[in-house]
């Protein structure tokens, strides 16, 4: 996968609990998830949950705990693609 | 220092379908955010639902004064153990602090605030704001707030971390903050 594709894969996932449109259009490998998508905390676990159905993956929680961006988001998909 | 965290009850079941113990990825929700003690507790909770969101106000309000004693943000509900003694009192754990907790729990919202200390004299409020603007709301409760402290030209800004700081003439003032802002549920701390 592309790192495009992969932007745009997360990009939808996090599009149903965003609350900022802006930031939103604007997403790109610098967006985070709290300050910039002002998606609020409870609503990043679904966020991990729909990240781990999309992919087909299971993330820890010490993994979980860097996922407050879109680059630590790819940075853990794409390790976690490649085992 | 101090922590508030406010969940609007009817906005957590639209927005966290995993919240109840229908949903379909309900387990996997417990795993991800609470520890095993916690989960007992939802288990055994005459409201499993309130208790799910009163255990997450209680972890967000702590974990609120952490990123303000550290200076350190990170992700991950279950380094944030909960203990209760009542639904409305309790403490927490993060790594090796200790935060004192009180929580409000209405049919609308639970509202949890926490402390490095067992005070409490503590100036908080929650309230509605009727206004489905993200925006709006966050203008609003810092109004309201800087209303209740009765200081003039006084103005709420984000550090660079996400704490909310008072400042008057860009010079920032020696108070903990903490907002909160949940469906049409907000509420303000100040120490």
């Amino acid at each position: 996968m592309t790192k495009e594709e992969l932007i745009a894969k997360l990009k939808t996932i996090v599009q149903p609990y965003i609350q900022d449109e802006e930031a939103f259009k604007n997403l790109s490998e610098n967006t985070d998830f709290i300050n910039d998508l002002k998606i609020n905390s409870a609503n990043l676990v679904d966020v991990i949950l729909d990240v781990e159905d999309e992919f087909d993956i299971r993330i820890e929680n010490d993994e979980m705990e860097k996922m407050t961006n879109v680059k630590e988001a790819m940075t853990i998909v794409n390790k976690k693609l490649a085992k | 220092m101090i922590g508030n965290d406010i969940v609007d009850l009817k906005q957590a079941a639209i927005d966290s379908p995993d919240s109840f113990i229908e949903g379909k990825r309900y387990q996997r929700f417990l795993y991800k955010v609470f520890t095993e003690s916690e989960q007992e507790l939802i288990l055994f909770a005459k409201d499993k639902y309130q208790m799910v969101w009163l255990l997450w106000s209680i972890k967000e309000a702590a974990y609120k004064v952490n990123v303000q004693q550290f200076g350190k943000r990170f992700f991950n509900p279950k380094r944030i153990q909960c203990e209760l003694i009542s639904l409305e009192k309790g403490y927490v754990k993060i790594d090796n602090e200790t935060y004192f907790t009180t929580s409000k729990i209405t049919k609308d919202y639970v509202y949890s605030l926490a402390t490095l200390t067992n005070i409490t004299s503590i100036k908080s409020k929650c309230f509605k704001i009727k206004n489905p603007s993200y925006l709006k709301q966050s203008e609003t409760l810092k109004k309201r707030l800087l209303e209740s402290l009765n200081i003039n030209c006084a103005m709420v800004k984000k550090n660079g971390i996400g704490v909310p700081k008072l400042f008057i003439n860009e010079k920032q003032l020696n108070y903990s903050l903490s907002l909160t802002h949940h469906g049409n549920y907000n509420g303000y701390a100040i120490l």
